[in-house]
Order: structure tokens, then sequence, then C-alpha cells
């Protein structure tokens, strides 16, 4: 066989994955502190939350422009395109993952700084951050390892995020007629749904997985015909 | 007409008069055989039914080296079909056996069988000639003849076909129709071919190669000596060819068999490693040789 060939353009695809995934280290820390704001009601970390999402939208810019020149410049093919394609994908979701946490992190502030917490529904949502940060580590590690079967192990945990939200409407319901509770709830209830899409695109980040290692893409589950 | 119907030519008479000195394998004694092409009447127009290749056991050598190692491939009729591999991989070799100009190069020979709409081309009662007219050829410098006019270029086949006046003018016409330069060419069809640009000329060449009415169009790398621009107007014309006749192209540039072929055939050490449907090959080969050649991995 002839000599290998062309190998800064496969250190520089190598570089950008590794910068693209380490997009997801970004969004695990935001998704960190934007957990603790909620359990402190710590105003002034939210609005370090918000102001770092800078971080992960240059990851993003920088990592996708790079992308776009490889493809204008190398003409990646085969498991180069899959690669290049996935990892486009996985910045788009990376980016909204972090716009989940600056969602979750300006609506602190309208609860005021001593809000009328209820500590099992903190409890519920701490609990569905910390199982979709453990989502975040298990896709980044899936696509490392191109471990198809690892990937498809999101959907399962996912679903406890899922039960999580569930779970949370019905505190909602059950929190009382006080009007600032009330409005409290729905503000957590806003942040437990920021949190679950951000779950979700870890799902999609490791269908991504699947379609760098097979070829074919489809969705683990289908949102719109789920199978019961 | 029927588009089966046989080109009359005295050569098509002739039998080998000595198969031992016969270059292929498995020939056969017996009555001349004809090779089938279009009927004028088909013209360059419309899509047909006849043009399939079949390559079976296909070797072929230079003297004691092996260049092709037994190869078995199909070529659709109206598909573009991409032979890609790296250099000396043996795809150049094996086109030419397509129309038996490999055997032309002193101590090349060839064994097995090319079947053109199920005729073996290789049989010993076939004749060359007929066969180079139904099996085209375009090569990788623009060969226009350097003594011609663009007009008598085009037409030259013919001319030696014994074609009358009005026919040569017609066919010659619709060749260069068809190859897209009629346009560029039809108030300097008594100039000289070698005038024109080199992207034309070479268009020049497809339309004497069309003149004849093959059934299969071999290109072997015919855009490595053209700017991208003229690159591009072939591509458009292989696009727009692919209909009238059989294309099998022979080419270095991989973006280029993604974007004109149907169907790819990757080669390695004068083996078929790999044949699919072109965008198949270049996102999800099956073969990790193909993979690494395809992502540049080594060539």
């Amino acid at each position: 066989m002839a000599t290998a060939t062309r190998t800064q353009y496969q250190e520089e695809l190598q570089r950008l994955e590794a910068s693209a995934l380490d997009g997801l280290n970004l969004v695990n820390s935001a998704l960190e502190r934007t957990l603790e704001a909620i359990q402190h009601q710590d105003v002034e970390l939210a609005q370090i939350v918000v102001a770092d999402d800078d971080r992960i939208d240059g990851r993003y810019l920088e990592v996708h422009q790079s992308l776009i020149t490889l493809l204008a410049t190398q003409s990646p093919v085969a498991t180069d395109l899959r690669l290049i394609s996935a990892l486009l994908h996985v910045l788009k979701c990376v980016e909204r993952m972090g716009d989940q946490c600056v969602n979750i992190c300006k609506v602190i502030p309208l609860t005021g700084n001593e809000p009328p917490a209820d500590e099992r529904m903190v409890q519920l949502i701490l609990g569905m951050g910390k199982q979709t940060r453990a989502l975040i580590g298990q896709a980044k590690r899936a696509f490392c390892e191109r471990d198809v079967e690892l990937a498809r192990d999101l959907v399962r945990q996912d679903d406890v995020v899922d039960d999580l939200n569930r779970d949370g409407f019905r505190l909602a319901l059950e929190i009382g007629d006080d009007a600032d509770k009330r409005e409290w709830a729905m503000t957590m209830l806003l942040a437990a749904r920021a949190i679950e899409r951000i779950a979700d695109n870890a799902v999609d980040i490791g269908e991504q997985v699947a379609f760098v290692v097979t070829g074919l893409f489809r969705e683990f589950e289908d949102a719109s015909h789920p199978s019961g | 007409m029927d588009a089966r119907d046989s080109i009359e030519s005295p050569a098509m008479t002739e039998t080998n008069p000595d198969p031992q000195t016969s270059p292929q394998a498995g020939a056969t004694a017996g009555p001349a055989i004809s090779v089938a092409t279009k009927s004028p009447a088909a013209g360059l127009r419309g899509r047909r039914d006849v043009g399939t290749v079949e390559l079976q056991g296909l070797h072929a050598y230079y003297g004691s080296n092996h260049a092709v190692r037994g190869v078995d491939l199909g070529f659709a009729a109206d598909q573009v079909t991409a032979i890609i591999g790296p250099s000396g991989c043996g795809k150049s070799t094996m086109v030419r056996c397509i129309n038996r100009m490999h055997e032309e190069i002193d101590g090349a020979r060839a064994e097995g069988h090319v079947l053109l709409d199920g005729l073996d081309l290789y049989d010993s009662r076939i004749d060359i000639v007929a066969v180079r007219r139904a099996v085209g050829m375009v090569f990788q410098k623009p060969n226009p003849f350097p003594t011609m006019s663009v007009f008598d270029n085009v037409v030259s086949g013919l001319r030696l076909s014994g074609a009358s006046r009005s026919e040569m003018d017609d066919r010659g016409r619709e060749a260069l129709i068809g190859a897209g330069l009629w346009d560029e060419v039809k108030d300097r069809l008594k100039g000289p071919g070698v005038g024109l640009s080199g992207g034309q000329q070479q268009r020049l060449c497809i339309a004497r190669a069309l003149a004849v009415e093959p059934e299969v169009l071999l290109m072997d790398e015919p855009c490595s000596a053209l700017d991208p621009v003229a690159t591009l107007k072939i591509e458009e014309l292989i696009g727009e060819l692919k209909q009238r006749v059989t294309i099998v192209i022979v080419t270095h540039n991989m973006q280029q068999a993604a974007r004109v072929a149907d169907t790819t055939v990757f080669m390695l050490d004068g083996e078929l490693v790999e044949v699919g449907p072109t965008d198949k090959l270049f996102t999800t080969p099956d073969d990790e040789r193909t993979e690494q050649y395809v992502t540049g991995k080594f060539g």
C-alpha cells in the first residue's frame, strides 16, 4: 500500500473534534453553576453564567468556521465527512445547551432574593440537573470512543430526566394557592423544562455517534411516534 | 432500422487467420460476428436499450507484469461509471481492455471475456475495427488530427466507414451539438482543429467519438489537462451524454468521480476492491481500503 498522506488535515480534524467535544465540558460547567444558582438563589452567579455563555458561543463559531474551511479546502468524504457533519450537529447542540442554561439563569432573579422556595421542588430540579450532567458526560464519552451502545443508553438515562420533569408538574400543582409560591413554581417549571431540553440535546449527540459509526441516521426515539 | 443492426464493414467479415496468435483467451473459430451499434435513426437522441458491458475474469499483462487480476464487473447502459485508484492500480489498463487497445502495446495481452450486450469482444471472429467503433475512447490529452479542420476531425471516423457527404454533414453537426461544441465552432468549421482551446479540443475529440455513434465511451482522465472551467464543461457534457452512451471514466480526481458518476469502482493492485453507488462509496464505503483511499490516508 502506498505511503500515508494528508497528516496535517487529519491532525486538524482531530483537533477540531477535541475542541467541539470540549464544548460539552463548558456546558457541563455552565449547568453546574446554574444548579448552584438555583439551589442558593444566587443571582450574581446566575449573571456570571449568562455572561460566560459568550465562551460557548465563541467555541461554536470558531470550530464551525474551521469545519467549513475543511469542507471547502479538503473535500472530506466517507468517515471524515460523516464526522464533520456530526460535529456541526454537536456544535449546534452545545450552543443550544448553553442557551438553555442562560434561559434558566435569566429567570432566577425574577423570583426575588428570598423566594418562597419549596424544598421538594428544588431537590427535584437539582436531581434533574445532576442526571443531565451525567448524560452530557456520557454523550461526550460515547462520541470520543465511537461507542454506539453507550450512545443508545442515553435514551434510558434521558427517561429518568423526563420522569422527574413530569413529577415537577405534579409538585407545581400541589404547591397551593399562594400567588408568590405559584409564581416561583412556574419559574422552576421553566427551569425544569430547560434542563429537560439539555438532556434531549445530549441524546441528539448520541444519535450523531451512531451516524458517524454506521453511516445511518436514525432517531433513537421518535418523539412524534412514541413506541409506547 | 433496429438498434441492434450491425455495422456493414468489409473488415468484419474477416476471421482471425491464426487463433494461436490471438491476444485473447477463449477464441473460437467460425463465421464473422458483427458488433451491435445504434442505428443512425436512433442517432444521438433518446434513451438506449443497448450498451451494457460485462467483464468476466479479465486479466491483463504487460509481459510478466500482471496488471489486472481477474476482474468481474458490469457497466450498466445509460450510466456513468468511474474507476478510481492509485497510480499503477490497473484502472487504465482495465478500461483499455474494453476496446482492445491494451493488446496494441508490445508484450501486452489480456485474458478473459469482455461482453458488449452479451457479445464477447474477445471472440476471435470479432473485427477489432468494429469493436473500436462501438467502444469509443477519449484520452488524457486532446488529440485532434493536426492537419484536419474542425469538421473533418469530427467526421474522420465516418469517412473511413464510407459515409456519404450528406450523412457526414448531418452526423458531424449532430455530434458537435451532442458534444456541446456546435455554437462555439459553427462559424469556424473549416478552421484547424488544433486552433481550438484545450477544452474545445477535448470536446472536439468527444464529438469525433460520438460521430460514429458508439455504444460505449471510455474516457481515460479526460480532464487532467484542462483548466477548471473546461473541466466543468466536460463534466456537464458527461451528464448529458450518459443517456446516449454508456460512459466509463478513469479519473484521479475523486471529486470528479463523485460529481459525475452513478457508480464508482475502486481498484488496488490490479484487483477490484469495491463497486457501489457513488454516494455510498464516498460516504459509507464497505471496504476499509476504500475508506483509507478516498479519505486520502494513502495514495
